[in-house]
């Protein structure tokens, strides 16, 4: 598992939402993917670091724990923003595209694993979940409601006051 | 086969006492995906998505076969407002 795990967290399909990804980097951050950016899909072999995590003891639950932690907006999605693969994902990015803020995501077609831990970590079955402030909100019916009451513009705007991506 | 609407519509009812439900096989007939309304007294002082986890739990099992559900609406009665059948201009 922890091989698998380190190929899950190398392929590297970083946006340039941060300052310039390191090597390092992508180790850490794996195949998230940040909305706000024109994503460049793939990263050559050649550029992929070596695994240096084979040996680490970084579970799932350290991997979604980081995620949540340092993304303000984490969606587990079928697909990636600019390219839902179901409609209840699909529908969760809308919402959260409707609100300007920026959405890190990733897609758990990609990795059977990751989707099993994510599952566990959240003890919810299904995908999309959304992750907001480290919180879990719920899946595309939840921040569908939570957009029409107006629930959902609290929590982005509320006390974190999430960073508004640019229009266009 | 997968899960039928009618076994849904069951469990929820076993578990959930609702005053109101419907389940609607969204998957043709195929039992891989539902929509729920449910309206339960159970609901009573559970935030949204607690009512979501209820519902989720009540259908664990299921959950092993179904590839989705969409639950439409899971409130109280005193928050129950269905759309009037004959629809006003």
């Amino acid at each position: 598992m922890a091989r698998s795990l380190a190929n899950t967290v190398l392929k590297g399909i970083i946006g340039s939402h941060h300052r310039a990804a390191t090597c390092r980097t992508l180790c850490q951050q794996g195949t998230i993917a940040y909305y706000s950016v024109s994503s460049d899909a793939g990263t050559h072999d050649d550029f992929k670091s070596t695994s240096k995590l084979a040996d680490s003891d970084i579970s799932l639950k350290d991997v979604v724990e980081k995620d949540v932690k340092e993304n303000p907006v984490m969606i587990y999605m079928k697909g990636i923003p600019e390219a839902p693969a179901c409609g209840f994902s699909s529908l969760a990015v809308r919402v959260l595209k409707a609100h300007g803020v920026p959405i890190a995501s990733r897609n758990i077609l990609e990795d059977q694993e990751l989707k099993s831990g994510v599952k566990a970590f959240s003890h919810w079955p299904t995908f999309p979940q959304i992750f907001i402030n480290g919180e879990f909100i719920g899946g595309s019916d939840i921040i569908l409601n939570m957009h029409q009451s107006g629930e959902l513009t609290e929590k982005t705007q509320g006390r974190h006051n999430l960073p508004h991506c640019p229009k266009g | 086969m997968g899960v039928s609407k009618e076994d849904v519509e069951g469990i929820l009812t076993s578990a959930m006492k609702p005053t109101h439900l419907q389940v609607v096989d969204t998957s043709g007939g195929c039992g891989a995906s539902f929509e729920i309304e449910i309206v339960s007294e159970q609901f009573e002082g559970k935030k949204l998505l607690e009512r979501h986890r209820m519902v989720n739990a009540a259908l664990a099992e299921q959950m092993k076969e179904i590839h989705a559900l969409s639950i439409k609406k899971a409130v109280t009665p005193s928050k129950w407002n269905p759309i009037p059948k004959v629809q006003e201009e």
